[in-house]
């Protein structure tokens, strides 16, 4: 082994060694997976649908935050997977010291990173709006590294989980089993997407940041004021991204370096319902979802993100506005 | 690089050579092991980070996945020494030449897009090789990676047991990237390449073939970045997915030219003077067990660059950026 401090695989990817791709840090059921009989064939691929979709659902939360920052602020923000990670931490750290369940950690998590993600956005964002596009990539990115290894040097590089007690509880739907913990990030997942959505189109101040979103100088001019739109924007982006970290807690281990598996799911997710736009993203999150479930079950479980980055790179050249077109926060 | 001598001129003149002269002296006046260690690891990076340059600072082409190209031209090299005993110096030809045709067909697919989608196909590509190269692991090993055993001094193997012999192919390396970066700098093809970064479509309209020029620099800077990844099998002996093609890798060789200063022959090495050391120190204080300490160091200097320096360092050099610029 060499010596050269400058080059060894340092800590904050160390641990991709052992979960490159989210499909082995947890993200389905792996007593589900297997090779059954022949006969089984229609239900192996069912539970495996299901399975997707369950993770899509998280994935869609993490998503339809990222693509609220970029849609209302045009900065693609690196650093998004590491709010995952404060919000699994945190959750971890409720559930260890004070006992909370994860449901209702959910509930303090998601203000108060809507606080930091409005702190964060005053004293580094903003420096960058406007700014080009590398600009932006390099700040989001060092903010990223810097999170990972603050809470690396912290928490240290170890794999923590959080043991509930309907950890291992099944509903049997039919053949198909759902897991307990699934269904409720599933679920959680999706409505608050939903909700984000309705918040967007049906009230004042949803309808403020999507003037902010759509025409800047025009929505200034009636009187919103676009940086206060940012740093709601920003907040609710990584208050909804640590919450969907929250729903995680229960499945899937918590490590420093877990955002990076998320952050590259979310880019192809937003990317795939085009950037900027909300019904595309939970769409996309589905559709990557269940991608990922059926690579792993039927390519390798190690290549399950093989199938998402193919989508992704064949979507980036063909059709780069993503399947529903181009939008802002529709 | 003292530069504060009121006769500018002659400084100048000297100075680089009284710099050449120490740098080609260092090893034998017999520092530690450890010192000269830092100083290939200097090198080492600041040969990436020029090679990197190419692309991500002349042509302004953010590329997130430049590990990926580490790691083309350190398997071949690391499997054919393995496998057959071919010696590294033979051994890294293939690695080359694989790199070269990847990152033509790499070129192909992603320079039609701009900013941060280029940014994301590249990150997704090194993402693609690291999977790759994890799951294959009866060719590659795995995530055990791969590891040379060193048999005593062989010139023919380039393995040697005194660090000097590394030192002078890491300085002839460095040597080879800058003096490929200085030709472009001052070529055709450098001046279409600032002149895509400065504004892709003016460039467009005034004749420049924007895709030709971005794949051929994607080429060379690949080139070069697994001609290191050779290196890396020579003096490392050890290499694995994570190390060679990981996420961490890739930021590093960007820090170092962006740190340094973007677009400019000289900059990489700068970066890589203050880079490398800062992680010995860190690494000292805080123990090399507590890794995270010298990447948090990182990324506040990023910040602090990116928020007041954009040019990087070599901007707040004596001279400013255009002494640095080129020569």
């Amino acid at each position: 082994m060499h010596t050269g401090g400058f080059v060894l695989p340092v800590c904050s990817s160390g641990a991709q060694v052992e979960f490159p791709t989210p499909a082995q840090a947890g993200a389905f059921p792996r007593e589900e997976i297997g090779t059954g009989p022949r006969e089984m064939n229609t239900i192996t691929l069912l539970q495996s649908i299901v399975n997707g979709l369950m993770m899509g659902g998280v994935y869609a939360l993490i998503a339809v935050g990222l693509t609220l920052i970029f849609g209302v602020m045009n900065v693609v923000n690196f650093a998004h997977g590491e709010f995952v990670m404060l919000g699994m931490v945190l959750t971890y750290l409720l559930h260890n010291y004070l006992g909370w369940d994860p449901g209702v950690s959910i509930l303090l998590v998601i203000p108060v990173m809507l606080g930091v993600g409005a702190l964060i956005q005053k004293a580094l964002i903003s420096r960058v709006i406007g700014q080009s596009d590398e600009t932006q990539i390099l700040l989001t990115l060092g903010l990223s590294v810097l999170l990972t290894n603050v809470i690396l040097l912290i928490m240290g590089p170890d794999y923590l989980s959080v043991k509930t007690p309907y950890k291992l509880s099944v509903v049997a739907l039919g053949p198909i089993l759902l897991s307990v913990p699934r269904l409720i990030a599933f679920m959680v997942g999706l409505s608050f997407s939903g909700i984000l959505w309705l918040f967007l189109n049906r009230t004042t101040l949803g309808k403020a940041l999507r003037a902010v979103a759509e025409k800047p100088e025009v929505a200034t001019l009636m009187g919103i004021n676009p940086k206060k739109m940012h740093w709601l924007a920003f907040g609710i982006g990584i208050s909804l991204a640590a919450g969907a970290g929250s729903v995680l807690t229960p499945f899937f281990y918590t490590f420093p370096s877990v955002g990076g598996l998320f952050v590259l799911i979310a880019f192809v997710v937003v990317v795939l319902g085009g950037m900027g736009n909300i019904p595309g993203a939970i769409l996309g999150a589905l559709v990557i979802g269940i991608t990922e479930s059926l690579t792993a079950q039927y390519l390798a479980l190690d290549l399950a993100m093989l199938g998402v980055f193919i989508i992704f790179v064949l979507v980036l050249v063909f059709k780069p506005a993503g399947i529903l077109g181009k939008g802002k926060l529709y | 690089m003292g530069m504060k001598d009121p006769d500018r001129a002659s400084s100048k003149k000297y100075a680089p050579l009284i710099l050449a002269a120490i740098v080609i002296l260092v090893p034998l006046a017999a520092p530690s092991r450890y010192f000269l260690r830092t100083l290939v690891n200097i090198f080492f990076f600041a040969a990436l980070g020029c090679a990197w340059n190419i692309i991500g600072g002349y042509a302004g082409q953010l590329s997130l996945g430049h590990a990926a190209f580490v790691a083309l031209g350190a398997y071949p090299t690391a499997l054919f020494l393995l496998n057959w005993n071919i010696p590294p110096w033979i051994g890294f030809i293939p690695g080359v030449v694989l790199a070269l045709i990847v990152a033509y067909l790499l070129g192909r697919l992603v320079f039609q897009l701009r900013g941060p989608y280029l940014a994301l196909a590249t990150l997704a590509f090194a993402e693609i090789v690291r999977i790759l190269l994890l799951h294959f692991r009866e060719q590659t090993g795995g995530s055990l990676g791969v590891t040379i055993p060193f048999r005593g001094t062989s010139v023919w193997k380039l393995q040697f047991a005194s660090e000097q012999p590394y030192y002078y192919i890491c300085l002839g390396l460095l040597g080879f990237c800058l003096y490929v970066t200085q030709r472009i700098h001052h070529s055709r093809m450098g001046y279409y390449l600032q002149a895509i970064k400065e504004n892709q479509d003016a460039a467009e309209n005034l004749g420049v073939n924007l895709s030709g020029n971005k794949v051929r620099a994607l080429m060379i800077s690949a080139a070069l970045t697994a001609l290191m990844g050779g290196f890396y099998v020579a003096y490392f002996y050890y290499i694995d997915p994570d190390s060679v093609a990981g996420m961490d890798l890739s930021i590093k060789i960007l820090l170092v030219a962006i740190i340094g200063g973007v677009g400019t022959v000289w900059g990489p090495v700068v970066g890589a003077c203050v880079l490398v050391p800062l992680t010995e120190i860190s690494n000292y204080l805080f123990g090399g067990g507590r890794a995270g300490a010298s990447l948090i160091i990182y990324a506040v200097i990023l910040i602090i660059v990116v928020l007041f320096s954009p040019r990087g360092l070599v901007a707040l050099l004596p001279g400013g950026i255009q002494s640095y610029r080129s020569e």
